[in-house]
């Protein structure tokens, strides 16, 4: 009887593992139709119009900014030569000590001044605004800690336009990506109340004041693992999510997102450690609940680079501090999870998200102790668990090299070497990075005091990644 | 077949893919880098090419039909068309009559498939803008793909195709928001023969369509002709609909005829607080000195965005620094928020700072800056 149980749980985990890359290979397969035609559509049409156009709606970019003194000038600048006819950017200082709002003040010539400013949504209390005295159209929030959400929110709440791009500190934008990400909203502004943008981890590539100059891969084994990872995640399933009207998170690197909307829904939820998740659902939950027509769309062509960790020590943290944000969110939105009421998103995406993200650390785990165990029981035929095993190993491979394949799309890393080194990271992904992050993930599953909060992730600074790395 | 063995298969034909797929993946990332290294080097070439034709009225480099078919010669011919005017663009479309260019590029655009040859054929079409395939042009104006229907107008406009007007203002109304966007901005390359047109589908579509006429209206503002003011001024009489009468005011500022004054003064003192904060808006870019003292009324508006706009407006129009530092100095302290940035927008700030480092401060100055110093607090 417990042999039993003990070998269907070991074939269970193994079936479990097939299927998820199956839904994984599916997707790539649907978001390798979208981008297709989105490519084509990119490098014939011409967006580039809208710079000149009174349709192009204004946005203002909100950067929330702790601790951010050795990147946020850079970070600060690219983002002013982006190309779009009108914005503003509001970074919120929320409480930095390292002297994040002086470096502001001195490179951008800001001023004190005294402007209404509407608390529409909850934040810890603001201290000062200031705003650029120079050609960039810049305002800072100086505000107590509150947390990254916190600060977005007192970021909105100062913002001037109908649209808010919420990015981080820490990102280097390509000079096309917001009118590319615009032309979304102008396609549909009726309806359009987010849009996400393509990340793209930066380690490794060369950035001269403010621009990204070369993209490559780095040699640290860490922060190319994760490339692997973003190119899967934000080219292999968001355009197929996004298709199917069913993208269930608008990264907080990268997301534009309609105001109003936002304020309809109560903004960013503070201590929240998965905001750009939870808004999303909301925004779902809210418009479907109320029956109110929108979309939630993703833009694989708006291209953002961004930091990643590339320490372990980091990383874990970071895994962690994703996870929770996981748990809380399928938690508060667990009445969606394969509801035929919420559509493609209750059924596809969100059940999907609990049945592949969420779950699946427990049922690796449990994988490692019973199929070992079984094996020694006598329980599993090992000739057919090495066969499962392979069928597994094999479409996980594939689905990684489908996601490489699409993000041939946008040209980037074509020498050899980068190819070599990307392709050797799915090879071996499965032996070792793979375990530790379900490790990182059990270890968010079990909570205590050492995993909550968010940690520091130690920034290098956008322009200083390329070297040595 | 016992079940290892279909296990084997299926593992057997998984690796193949995989194989397949790495080795595709070497391939792929090796020619594309490739071919976009020659693609470009034969780009510049053409480009060398074509403005030796261009420059020599006889020169004898040869351009054959292989070259023609080179999607770089396209990219190169149009880049030198976007570099060139007058004489030198007209010999340039001679060259691509010439050598079938045109014809080539219309075929392709007929064609049923491939999308991508079809986009970049009537981006072609577009650029080069030869009034032999105007009729094209107009037929695909109605094409399945947005992409092409949108430079099918460009093109239109390119080479001042007056029928396309019609035409393009009156299929506004069917288009997807992102083709009348484009739709508007082309039709603005017509200047003011685009006007009457547009008039007349605000005019017929105003009391059934919401962001057709709306658009229309704001192209209006753009092209900037003055005689769109009267009809105007009838739209803001009869129209209903809130994004009809906004788009309404907003043009009419932009165009800043006095005569359209008294009736967006009046729309100050509407219900609607976005009619109020727009007709404050369009006040200040007018200059209208007579609005001094309705905007002197709305920067103490209960909305926060009316008190903004009336601000900024006052912030304008001459005299009006002195209305905001009245307000400055009033007991209502959102006005004073809003004059406080108003003149922080309009450089009186940095000004007041600058005369205070060098100790010519004036009482305004003083007022502003102790202002400004207490800030932090919000006022909604």
């Amino acid at each position: 009887m417990i042999l039993d149980a003990i070998r269907w749980i070991g074939y269970g985990t193994l079936v479990y593992f097939i299927l998820m890359q199956t839904y994984l290979l599916l997707l790539a397969i649907g978001s390798a139709k979208s981008l297709r035609r989105s490519h084509h559509v990119n490098r014939f049409g011409r967006v580039v119009e809208m710079l000149s156009s009174r349709t192009s709606p204004p946005i203002s970019i909100v950067i929330p900014a702790f601790n951010e003194a050795a990147g946020i000038v850079d970070s600060v600048r690219s983002m002013s030569i982006v190309r779009y006819p009108r914005f503003e950017i509001v970074i919120a200082n929320d409480g930095s000590s390292d002297g994040t709002l002086q470096a502001l003040i001195e490179a951008f010539q800001l001023e004190r001044i005294r402007i209404p400013y509407r608390p529409d949504l909850d934040s810890a209390p603001i201290r000062a605004i200031y705003r650029g005295r120079g050609g960039v159209d810049i305002t800072v929030i100086d505000k107590e800690n509150g947390g990254r959400a916190d600060a977005l929110n007192a970021g909105i709440n100062a913002a001037r336009y109908p649209y808010v791009l919420c990015t981080d500190a820490d990102v280097v934008l390509d000079a096309d990506c917001l009118v590319r990400s615009m032309q979304r909203i102008v396609e549909d502004r009726q309806r359009t109340i987010a849009v996400g943008g393509n990340i793209r981890p930066l380690n490794g590539s060369r950035v001269e004041l403010g621009h990204l100059i070369e993209a490559s891969v780095p040699s640290r084994l860490i922060p190319r693992m994760q490339i692997l990872e973003y190119v899967r995640t934000f080219l292999a399933s968001r355009p197929a999510w996004s298709h199917l009207h069913a993208l269930p998170n608008v990264s907080g690197a990268f997301g534009i997102w309609k105001k109003s909307a936002v304020l309809a829904v109560g903004g960013f939820t503070p201590g929240h450690m998965g905001e750009d998740m939870d808004l999303t659902m909301r925004l779902h939950r809210y418009h479907i609940d109320n029956k109110i027509p929108y979309r939630i769309v993703y833009e694989p062509s708006a291209v953002i680079w961004t930091e990643v960790p590339d320490s372990a020590r980091v990383l874990r943290r970071q895994r962690i501090r994703w996870h929770r944000g996981l748990m809380t969110t399928i938690h508060d939105f667990r009445r969606m999870i394969f509801n035929p009421r919420y559509g493609t998103v209750g059924l596809v995406s969100w059940g999907g998200f609990f049945l592949f993200e969420y779950l699946a650390p427990i049922i690796e785990f449990t994988g490692w102790i019973v199929v070992p165990l079984a094996l020694i029981l006598g329980a599993l035929n090992t000739t057919s668990l090495l066969w499962l095993i392979l069928i597994a190993f094999g479409m996980g491979l594939m689905s990684s090299l489908v996601a490489l394949l699409l993000d041939e799309t946008y040209g980037y890393f074509n020498s050899p070497t980068d190819t070599s080194r990307l392709l050797t990271m799915a090879l071996i992904e499965n032996f070792g990075f793979r375990q530790l992050t379900v490790i990182w993930r059990i270890r968010a599953m079990i909570g205590g005091e050492s995993v909550r909060g968010w940690g520091n992730m130690e920034r290098r600074g956008v322009a200083n990644l390329g070297a040595n790395n | 077949m016992t079940g290892i063995e279909r296990a084997q298969l299926v593992v057997l034909i998984i690796f193949g893919i995989d194989t397949v797929l790495v080795f595709g993946l070497f391939i792929l990332k090796g020619t594309h880098r490739r071919s976009m290294v020659h693609r470009e080097q034969r780009r510049r070439g053409y480009v060398a090419l074509l403005s030796r034709h261009i420059t020599y009225e006889h020169c004898t480099d040869p351009i054959d039909a292989s070259m023609v078919q080179d999607p770089a010669f396209l990219d190169a011919l149009i880049d030198v068309r976007d570099a060139v005017v007058g004489p030198e663009a007209q010999t340039l479309l001679d060259i691509a009559d010439q050598y079938g260019v045109v014809e080539t590029q219309a075929a392709f655009l007929e064609a049923r498939h491939p999308l991508n040859r079809r986009l970049q054929a009537a981006v072609a079409l577009a650029e080069i803008g030869d009034e032999s395939v105007a009729g094209l042009l107009m037929e695909h104006l109605k094409d399945r793909e947005p992409e092409i229907r949108i430079q099918c107008a460009r093109g239109l406009v390119r080479m001042k195709w007056t029928p396309a007007i019609e035409a393009i203002v009156t299929s506004f109304s069917k288009q997807t928001p992102w083709v009348r966007a484009r739709f508007a901005d082309t039709l603005i390359g017509f200047g003011s023969k685009a006007t009457w047109p547009l008039i007349a589908y605000i005019k017929v579509n105003q009391a059934f369509d919401s962001a057709g006429p709306a658009l229309a209206i704001r192209t209006l503002a753009t092209i900037g002709d003055d005689q769109a003011v009267k009809p105007l001024l009838s739209v803001l009489d009869e129209a209903d609909d809130v994004e009809i009468v906004i788009a309404t005011i907003e043009t009419l500022g932009h165009l800043g005829s006095p005569i359209a004054v008294p009736q967006i003064q009046a729309l100050g003192h509407a219900d609607d607080w976005r009619l109020r904060a727009k007709a404050a808006s369009a006040l200040g870019d007018m200059s209208d000195v007579t609005a001094t003292d309705l905007l002197e009324q709305l920067i103490r508006d209960e909305n926060l965005w009316v008190r903004r706009n009336s601000a900024a407006a006052l912030a304008k129009i001459p005299g009006g620094e002195e209305s905001l530092h009245n307000a400055l100095i009033g007991d209502d302290a959102y006005a004073a928020d809003a004059a406080t940035e108003a003149l922080t927008d309009s450089g009186a700030l940095t000004a007041a700072r600058d005369r205070h480092d060098r100790n010519t401060t004036t009482s305004l100055d003083r007022t502003l800056l102790k202002r400004v110093s207490t800030g932090g607090e919000v006022s909604v």
